[in-house]
């Protein structure tokens, strides 16, 4: 089948919303499709957003092509008579978002209007297709309550799971995702202030934000932190995430109400490690349990410090979780046979 | 610096123009201070309305975080952005010489001489917005300064593997590469091979355009039973099978209808220091074949193209020398990579 994948980027990023779209094009090609990958750029602002959709509609692969499989927004707006979204997420500033400091346009008559023409527009682009999965039951949901759409979730597997290891529990709670503010890195550092034990925190990641780094920086230093807290505020190659992982002693994944389980949760299961995370952490809470395959924990700097001293003074339950958490994989059937044959049926 | 490419695409299609694209970013990215990533919108010119359509997704789509953009073809080249170069590998052909010409899909459209004027309307506010304007040969900058008034400076594409491409012995066969379809007229060639009277071969091979091009080819040669005289190897190849069957060929061959630019299919072969045989009206390769100099200039026309082939096998030390001509009028050119970058970045 000849499979045209194609998603909204913007150029120079690179994170979850291109890895979804190129590991898959591999695991089609070895299913042996032919696939061709479309990023188109998008700018997620309200003065030309219309304008821009508008420029996807008419983006014409409705010959070129037995099936289009489309992925971030507005890419879930292109034509085609076979079309099938993986949704990843909505425009969120004008959905989930709308009631937060991330709104764009303001909360009065002339902003709600641009606000219901968007979900409108959306609803009936999102209908055209012949299925609709999401990545996490969280975005299923939105869709159900903005849009009336019932949509299956679809667990994105990473890439090559094979290559993590683990090689025992050691000092070490590892956080590695980029390094942002939503991402509350700060929050495990603030934790570390309340630790009994001499567990250590090891942050790794790039960052978009060099005064975000700063303040971490500065909030390690102030609370006399050096010793224990590590910060490697660069991008992580895939060897040396394998390498931080394989000695960890588990894992820490704090996002602030984040759509997916995310790919550091992943990546733990498959090095067997448990994953400490918060309460309010969205999609996450769809892979750990607390008390089952780590903790979850309020959003609270001295509960994640008790969670981080359990499992440091208690090896053979980081080990139990970490196991836990491998089997969680299977359980949601989170691998690249379910998803290519759920993507291609 | 932040660069971005500017291409439009055809899905799974790949060409020249492909590999262009790919290989300058990947140069791109070697240079020192520079980030660079690869653009493509898909594109469809056909109907002829559908060009209307093209041209108002393009002129809508919106770009952040990027610092300079360089722009290869109509209509992606309208993507709005501040910090532009063109590098114009040609102009919507359609709505130009060839409409001019009678042979664009837009000649016969009641509305076409309409869109023709949207396209240069489109064209031109683009092309003074350009920071600078570069053309890959002397044809397109003819043509964007006849049809638009625009200057322009010539900047020939580079070889992209030039180190495949290091010649070597003058075998018993013309070897004809590139695409193959009515465009690039293998079959001239074919048809040439019947009137060869010297033992010399020619070999195709790339991949057809359309499958049935490239099935008449076949049945033509199987038909007459040109199997020995006419090797065909036709669809995509491996680069180093086809820098080998250049390296050892004793002549190369390339004829296309009024092509835009020199041609990789030709630098390759001067690369190699073979001779290249091709027609008067093969259009932009002509700047550096030279009759009886760098190649044979002929009428496109199967007994003089026989003609030709037999004189090149009969007079081997002519075509090694025309050869070494070839390659050392290319290497006299400077077209390097390294310049173009600096020249693009400028």
């Amino acid at each position: 089948m000849k499979i045209v994948l194609a998603s909204s980027f913007v150029p120079f990023i690179n994170g979850g919303g291109r890895f979804i779209v190129e590991w898959l094009e591999q695991k089609l090609v070895e299913r042996g499709h032919r696939v061709e990958r479309f990023y188109i750029p998008f700018v997620d602002r309200p003065e030309d957003l219309f304008d821009q959709i508008l420029a996807y509609r008419l983006i014409d692969l409705a010959d070129s092509c037995d099936r289009l499989i489309a992925f971030r927004p507005p890419s879930y707006v292109l034509c085609h008579p076979n079309k099938i979204l993986w949704f990843i997420h909505h425009i969120r500033a004008f959905y989930d978002l709308w009631d937060s400091p991330y709104r764009l346009v303001p909360d009065d008559p002339g902003g709600r209007a641009f606000r219901n023409r968007l979900i409108d527009l959306d609803t009936r682009a999102i209908r055209q297709a012949r299925r609709v999965f999401t990545n996490s039951k969280v975005v299923a949901s939105r869709l159900a309550r903005f849009n009336g759409i019932v949509a299956t979730p679809l667990y994105p597997p990473i890439m090559s799971p094979e290559r993590f290891r683990n090689d025992g529990y050691g000092d070490e709670i590892v956080a590695i995702s980029r390094v942002e503010s939503h991402k509350r890195q700060w929050l495990l550092v603030e934790a570390m202030r309340y630790v009994r034990t001499e567990v250590k925190l090891r942050i790794c990641g790039a960052s978009s934000n060099p005064f975000h780094v700063e303040t971490i920086q500065r909030a390690i230093a102030e609370h006399g932190l050096i010793d224990r807290v590590i910060l490697e505020d660069r991008w992580i190659c895939e060897e040396e995430k394998v390498e931080r992982l394989a000695t960890a002693l588990a894992v820490a994944y704090v996002p602030d109400d984040e759509d997916s389980y995310g790919y550091p949760s992943l990546e733990a299961a498959h090095a067997r490690k448990a994953v400490l995370t918060a309460s309010d952490s969205g999609g996450v809470l769809e892979l750990v349990s607390d008390g089952h395959n780590g903790f979850v924990v309020p959003p609270d700097p001295r509960a994640l410090a008790q969670a981080m001293d359990q499992l440091y003074r208690d090896r053979a339950l980081a080990t139990r979780m970490g196991a836990a958490n491998e089997r969680r994989l299977a359980e949601l059937r989170i691998d690249w046979p379910n998803v290519v044959d759920a993507l291609t049926s | 610096m932040k660069v971005l490419v500017l291409n439009n695409a055809a899905p799974f299609i790949r060409g020249g123009a492909e590999e262009l694209a790919d290989c300058l970013v990947q140069r791109l990215n070697a240079t020192s201070g520079v980030e660079a990533e690869l653009l493509r919108i898909p594109f469809r010119w056909e109907p002829a309305e559908r060009i209307v359509d093209e041209i108002v997704l393009n002129r809508n789509l919106r770009l952040h975080n990027v610092d300079r953009t360089i722009a290869l073809k109509f209509p992606a080249y309208l993507i709005p952005h501040s910090d532009k170069t063109l590098w114009l590998l040609h102009q919507f052909r359609q709505a130009y010489d060839l409409y001019e010409s009678g042979l664009s899909h837009l000649s016969s459209n009641p509305r076409g001489a309409e869109i023709v004027r949207l396209v240069r309307t489109a064209d031109e506010q683009l092309f003074a917005a350009c920071r600078r304007i570069f053309t890959n040969s002397p044809v397109t900058q003819g043509r964007l300064k006849k049809f638009n008034g625009f200057d322009s400076t010539v900047l020939y594409p580079p070889l992209n593997d030039p180190f495949r491409f290091k010649g070597g012995e003058y075998g018993s066969y013309i070897f004809a590469g590139g695409r193959v379809g009515h465009g690039k007229r293998q079959k001239l060639l074919v048809e040439a091979m019947r009137y060869v009277r010297s033992g010399i071969r020619l070999v195709v091979a790339g991949p057809p355009d359309d499958q049935a091009f490239g099935g008449a080819l076949e049945t033509f040669v199987a038909t007459r039973d040109m199997g020995r005289q006419v090797e065909l190897r036709l669809g995509y190849r491996a680069r180093d099978e086809i820098a080998a069957l250049a390296n050892g060929a004793l002549a190369c061959a390339y004829l296309p209808i009024d092509e835009d630019s020199v041609g990789y299919v030709t630098m390759e072969a001067f690369a190699a220091a073979k001779a290249v045989v091709t027609a008067r009206d093969a259009g932009g390769l002509l700047e550096i074949v030279h009759d009886e100099e760098t190649g044979l200039v002929l009428d496109p026309e199967p007994q003089a193209i026989a003609a030709a082939f037999d004189r090149l096998a009969g007079d081997r030390g002519r075509a090694m020398a025309m050869g070494r001509n070839a390659k050392e009028l290319l290497d006299s050119k400077g077209i390097t990579w390294e310049k173009t970058i600096a020249r693009l970045l400028d």
